[in-house]
């Protein structure tokens, strides 16, 4: 093949290649020599190693919806780490807290977020990625706001060898089946939501209860319905009286809510997700659903209840990652609270907070592993060790590279107790990872290599 | 087994949607038989009808005053996007009015992100139209049931326009036959200007009446834009009555298949399209005349 | 195209493709960025072929794009195939399969119709993937781990695992794709899918069967299509579910027409616009989610300023500053020379079939034709015997051009009877009975206006030369035998040597009328329909038209109709006069001129016709 083959290595930009590539002869020479340079040590170049770091800077890219269905949560997202980046290279007392050996900056380097539209589309967020590993050689990779996003970009890393950390993703198989070497999960999954949920619905209704379910058509969805199904059956003999399941992008849902009407259920499971949440839970009012029946949604969505307003939120029961009011019980999280509303003009919703403190555990693992050699960082990942996040101590389990970190139940407030225009939820329990998420092997994960 | 309470509410479901999607594609359809130019950039113009009203009624907080600023205001972006791009293509091939108008849609789209951002926003209905309505076989939300009426009602001023006024014989003849209305001595230019704004305005007006049933967003309407070629094809294009029919049809055929099994809606919608391809190609109410 | 270099154009692809790793990165492409446009290229070229060059815009190609690259995935992901490139082309030819039958569907309209028809078949396409079929797809997560190919040539092994070996794997099967579609472009295929384009019903009375190359065109769109798709799973080793979405159609037909349509090399530019623009918006000029509007309006000026997009622009330029040979003084020697067509041979009408050459070649019985409650054509019994020259007359409104459009099956009679060369030829179409040997020049012109004068008489030749339908894609249009030779000699007859490289966009008035004959007689009809071939000109192209036509009436069976008189009547033997849909009289030029119903059929409008 063509001398250019050596462009794999990494070891030299792609630009001081073409320089000497003028003429072919030297630009064959040339990477080879430098290649043996490194490979002198016991860490070969793997990825964008070592060439991503070795500048003043080290880049990271996200792959982030900016237009289309999930333009919201993706803003919200990158927020979030712009945040993390910002207290990173001014090592922020919170980024202190989560990741004490952050000294402005990772390892005497600049951290720079580079950013660009995935439109929420698998093929898109590969693409954006490639092009950050090519142009910035950048050291880690993140975005998501759907699991189709991360499971791609699971694939990618490991593929390419480059970090990735997950932006909101809910499926099961980010960290089951698709799980991957190079990718790590802080926020929590459909399972672990319904395991999380379920308890607290028998708790507060009892056993013996009917209920509709709304899905969205794929993985994700009927993922997420048959988790809180099994469950509410299994343990509460609840009955399952219809499953009314809808493209994504469904506008109007009232064909699936007249068939809810007619099917005598209690509750309302809404696991949609994004504007399809949004609209079928608007519409499921306008039907007079609700508030006859209790809605649950297994899965909270950013921004659901600003949207939809607190007039229908009001007593639904929702499962999320993090909830601003807990600021209350957990220092860290009133930092984060505050110095996000200081810059962005809104208190946080979970998808940034998932992006900040994935980030957070990131540079944290780095830097306690002195190294940005990715299997170095991975190993640091895989001890297992007890590390701090916004809501308590949480671990990275070595099996499935998921955070196991706490689930939030939250009933939405009615509107004359939300103390101001942002009080959506009060938060009900706070329950431990611990004994929530399922085994490791459950989802059939195999993480694949180092190298 | 049927459930016969639940096929009742269907069939309404479908009537509400299948109205909606009339008039929408009768908009697209006079555009398309009067000016020969299929504006791909009309799920745009119903997306900027609702956020139009939107802005109307956060301003007024009255409801009529959103439809009617919607309404308007859709308009005006029709005339305007006439006068200053589309009339420039009505001597160019097709495919490029189909280029010029699939990149205004975008830019419609994206402008709309760029001014109020991504969050959705809802309008509520009027006071009177809150709540659900007992029909004594079955429960409806009101405001669909007047939805319905209001629908209807447009429709109605819009065949009066069409086919009781001077400017809708025109159109109509220009349909039939537009070099003949040329020849005619008529000022072709200002009726094509005025109807591309009536058609951007069924649009805008259906964007505005939607918005309480469906809360408005920059993407609102991509996937209308889809549904409502089907309706003009299973309709014939260029056909007024067409586009009401085919817009019934695809309601009923979306809200009955999902008493079956919902992930089939589309598929059987697109199948009733082919059939209808198969069967009569210039549409049930289709003339040969336009391609 | 270019005939005395032939390979210009491949030598040029293939010496831009080897330079482009040398300089494009400078620009600030990244190789994967650089192995996208040559994938998005690849998919452009066959819709180009669609688009561009038969005037088809489909709104559907994502269904292709989607179904080669998932089967292709499929295959190499979950069956344990392992060979990397039959799963490719396995994938291609289902893509090429589905489109096949889709074509069939969405072929039975053109125009708009067919873009809205493609758009939701694709929906469709998508809605199946997504759901149904997600046990193969994989749903909304795609299909990762598409291996990347690998070749043992036994002495090595080449693995095109990164970035560069992925370039030159690409670059090497675009250069391929090229290749082919210059073939297919340069065919009598080509040449009949562009008059498709500008003049379908011109291409189908000339006796091509247009459906079927509308078919052929979509079927190969949708290879290009398919595998584009299965190089775009195995490039980033994971194949999209986003590859069947409504955007990647739109993103295909924007990038063409920013690169301009039907130059094969448009989508390739525009893809590399696109990508540029979108990169430079988001990562140099940091525009957020606005990248999205502000690329939308660069595409709404380019759609209208740039008409034929960036490559067509840059030929124009090109042929601005080369300074096109201005053909003016050609022009005035071709006209001051005299001209006589009667010094050059005859072209010989075509012997179809085994009718013997005497008797009546044309016999039309009972023909009548209502439109709705209007009678255009009643009970009308005509015939015309071998070698005559008929005239038909009779004033405006008399159904003279209905009865000419059913005479040559344009449309068929509610009732009556047509017989050619003793078969019955009523209801049979018009492309089948221009390939029987009868054909019509029209009453306004039907040209194909934006192909040379030479490619418009090429393409009425080739009807006769290959028949209603024939596969030769990849056959030179040079290597059809006697083509040349007719397209010259038709061209010589109707005083258009001169003329010939000329766009018919830019002959006069009179050429075109005499290019529009000599479409019709490039065909060697045994029988030409002649509507009204003197209309519209100048008393001095008059006198050269009868000329002409007196010569190409040589040994051929002709019909005119004209208002014309003198020159009709010099011409032919016989008159028939039509009045209100029905035969008046028949006869001599002699005697029609003092037939007393004549006389009161054209008196009773005006004085002045009868003259």
């Amino acid at each position: 093949m063509t001398p250019l083959d050596h462009q794999k290595t990494a070891i030299i930009s792609r630009r001081t290649v073409l320089h000497a590539g003028a003429g072919l002869l030297g630009s064959a020479v040339l990477p080879w020599s430098s290649l043996a340079a490194f490979a002198a040590e016991d860490k070969p170049a793997i990825g964008t190693w070592p060439t991503g770091s070795q500048g003043d800077t080290v880049y990271i890219g996200a792959a982030v919806p900016l237009t289309g269905t999930y333009a919201l949560q993706g803003a919200d997202e990158l927020k979030g780490w712009q945040l993390a980046v910002e207290h990173i290279n001014e090592g922020h007392a919170l980024m202190k807290a989560l990741a004490p050996k952050v000294d402005k900056g990772l390892l005497g380097k600049k951290v720079e977020l580079l950013s660009a539209d995935s439109v929420a589309k698998p093929n898109q967020a590969v693409e954006v990625e490639q092009n950050y590993i090519n142009q910035n050689k950048i050291i880690l990779m993140t975005g998501s706001t759907s699991s189709a996003v991360a499971v791609a970009l699971n694939k990618f890393a490991q593929r390419e060898k480059v970090l990735y950390v997950a932006g909101i993703s809910g499926s099961n198989d980010t960290t089951g089946k698709d799980c991957v070497r190079y990718g790590f999960r802080q926020n929590f999954f459909g399972q672990t939501a319904a395991a999380a949920i379920g308890p607290v619905l028998l708790k507060q209704f009892g056993k013996g209860k009917k209920a509709a379910f709304m899905t969205p058509d794929y993985t994700y969805g009927h993922t997420v319905t048959k988790s809180v199904n099994d469950y509410l059956t299994s343990q509460g003999g609840w009955e399952m009286v219809t499953n009314q399941v809808s493209p994504l992008g469904t506008q109007d849902f009232s064909q699936y809510l007249t068939n809810i009407a007619n099917s005598g259920a209690e509750f309302l499971i809404n696991v949609n997700w994004g504007r399809d949440a949004v609209l079928s839970t608007q519409q499921a009012k306008q039907f007079g659903l609700l508030p006859n029946m209790k809605l649950v949604i297994p899965y909270q969505i950013p921004f659901l209840a600003k949207e939809v307003g607190a007039e229908i939120t009001e007593g639904v029961f929702a499962a999320t990652d993090f909830w601003w009011t807990q600021e209350d019980q957990y220092p860290l999280a009133k930092q984060f609270v505050e110095a996000f509303q200081a810059k962005f003009g809104y208190r946080p919703e979970w998808g940034a907070e998932n992006s900040y403190v994935s980030f957070a555990h990131w540079a944290r693992m780095v830097s306690e592993a002195g190294s940005f050699y990715p299997p170095d960082v991975i190993k640091q990942y895989e001890k297992g060790e007890t590390i701090p996040s916004l809501l308590g101590d949480v671990h990275y389990r070595p099996e499935d590279h998921q955070c196991i970190r706490p689930v939030v139940i939250v009933r939405g407030k009615a509107k004359k107790d939300m103390k101001n225009d942002e009080d959506f939820w009060e938060v009900l329990e706070v329950v431990p990872g611990e004994g929530l998420m399922q085994k490791p092997d459950a989802f059939g994960c195999n993480l694949g290599d180092y190298t | 087994m049927i459930n016969w309470a639940n096929f009742i509410s269907q069939c309404f479901n479908g009537l509400v949607l299948g109205a909606l999607l009339a008039l929408i594609s009768s908009g697209l359809t006079i555009i398309y038989g009067t000016l020969g130019v299929l504006n791909l950039a009309h799920g745009a113009m119903f997306m900027l009808g609702g956020y139009a009203g939107w802005v109307a009624y956060t301003y007024t907080g009255s409801f009529l005053v959103a439809v009617v600023a919607g309404s308007l205001f859709v308009m005006i972006v029709g005339v305007v996007v006439e006068r200053l791009i589309i009339r420039h293509f009505y001597t160019r091939p097709h495919e490029d009015q189909l280029l010029v108008t699939f990149g205004l849609g975008i830019v419609f789209v994206e402008a709309v992100r760029f001014f109020f951002g991504s969050m959705s926003q809802t309008v509520p209905p009027p006071g009177l139209l809150v709540g659900i309505t007992n029909l004594g076989f079955m429960i409806y939300p009101t405001y669909r049931l007047a939805l319905l009426g209001i629908v209807a009602v447009a429709l109605v001023a819009l065949y009066f326009v069409l086919y009781r006024t001077r400017i809708g014989m025109i159109v109509r003849a220009g349909i039939e036959d537009s070099v003949m209305v040329d020849s005619l001595g008529i000022d072709v230019y200002r009726i094509f200007m005025l109807v591309f704004g009536i058609g951007a305005m069924a649009a805008g007006f259906a964007g505005i009446v939607n918005a309480p049933v469906v809360s408005i967003a920059p993407d609102v309407g991509e996937a209308i834009l889809v549904q409502t070629f089907v309706v003009v094809v299973i309709g014939g294009v260029g056909s007024f009555l067409g586009a009401i029919i085919g817009g019934l049809i695809a309601g009923e055929i979306i809200s009955i298949t999902s008493m079956f099994n919902p992930g089939y809606s589309y598929v059987v919608l697109f199948v009733a399209m082919t059939l209808v391809l198969v069967l009569r190609p210039h549409g049930l109410l289709g003339t040969a005349g336009r391609e | 195209m270019n005939i005395k270099r032939p390979f210009l154009v491949e030598l040029l692809t293939a010496a831009a493709l080897i330079l482009a790793p040398f300089v494009l990165p400078h620009l600030g492409f990244s190789p994967s960025t650089i192995n996208r446009i040559l994938i998005w290229g690849l998919f452009g070229i066959g819709f180009d072929i669609l688009f561009g060059y038969t005037g088809l815009l489909s709104f559907g190609q994502s269904a292709f794009y989607g179904t080669g690259g998932m089967f292709a995935a499929y295959l190499l992901t979950q069956t344990g195939f392992s060979y990397v490139m039959a799963a490719i082309v396995i994938g291609a030819a289902v893509a090429g399969v589905v489109g096949y039958v889709i074509g069939l569907i969405a072929l039975r309209r053109t125009g708009i119709y067919f873009a809205m028809i493609t758009v939701a078949i694709a929906e469709v396409f998508f809605f199946v993937e997504f759901n149904p079929l997600s046990a193969f797809t994989g749903g909304e997560n795609g299909l990762p781990g598409v291996p990347t190919p690998v070749f043992d040539l036994g002495f090595k092994v080449f693995e095109f695992d990164t970035d560069w070996t992925m370039y030159t794997f690409l670059a090497f099967w675009y250069f391929v794709g090229i290749v082919i579609a210059l073939r297919i472009v340069r065919s009598p295929v080509g040449a009949i899918l562009s008059a498709i384009r500008d003049n379908p019903l011109r291409a189908a009375a000339l006796g091509h069967n247009i459906h079927g190359y509308k078919l052929t065109a979509f079927v190969v769109a949708a290879i290009y299509a398919g595998f584009a798709g299965g190089l775009l799973g195995v490039m980033q080793g994971f194949m999209p579910p986003d590859a069947f979405m409504f955007d990647t159609s739109g993103q295909v037909v924007m990038q063409t027409a920013i690169g301009g349509a039907g130059t094969l090399f448009g989508p390739l530019v525009g893809a590399t616009v696109w990508l540029y623009l979108s990169d430079f918006f988001q990562n140099t000029l940091h525009l957020g989610a606005t990248w999205k509007l502000v690329l939308g309006i660069v595409f709404v000026l380019l759609v209208c300023f740039l008409r034929r997009g960036i490559v067509g622009a840059i030929v124009d330029l090109y042929g601005l500053s080369t300074g096109r040979k201005s053909a003016h003084p050609a022009q005035a020697s071709a006209e001051s020379a005299p001209f006589d067509p009667a010094a050059i041979a005859p072209i010989a009408p075509r012997r179809r079939g085994g009718a013997p050459a005497s008797g009546p070649i044309l016999e039309a019985r009972g023909l009548t034709k209502r439109y709705g409650g209007i009678v255009a054509n009643s009970d009308i019994a005509f015939a015309v015997d071998h070698g005559e020259i008929r005239g038909i007359i009779g004033p405006n409104g008399a159904g003279k051009s209905t009865f000419f459009k059913m005479l040559t099956c344009e449309v068929a009679p509610t009732s009556g009877q047509i017989m050619f060369e003793g078969r019955d030829i009523t209801g049979t179409g018009v492309s089948d009975v221009c390939q029987l040997g009868l054909t019509k020049s029209y009453q306004i012109n039907q040209l194909f206006d934006r192909l040379s004068v030479r490619r418009n008489l090429t393409i009425a030749a080739l009807g006769e030369a290959r028949g209603k339908f024939r596969l030769d894609l990849f056959r030179s249009l040079h290597g059809v035998p006697g083509l040349d030779e007719q397209v010259e000699h038709t061209a010589a007859l109707v005083n258009l040597t001169a003329r010939l490289d000329r766009p018919v966009s830019a002959l006069a008035y009179g050429e075109k009328r005499r290019l529009e004959i000599g479409l019709a007689l490039a065909t060697s009809p045994s029988l030409l329909l002649l509507d009204e071939p003197l209309a519209g000109m100048s008393p001095r192209e008059r006198v050269e038209t009868v000329a002409l036509l007196k010569s190409i009436a040589r040994g051929r069976t002709m019909i005119i109709i004209d208002h014309d008189m003198d020159s009709l009547f010099e011409l032919v033997g016989k008159v028939t006069v039509l009045q209100e849909g029905r035969v008046l009289v028949e006869g001599t030029p002699g005697e029609i001129k003092t037939n007393a119903k004549v006389q009161e059929a054209y008196l009773g409008g005006v004085h002045g016709e009868m003259a």
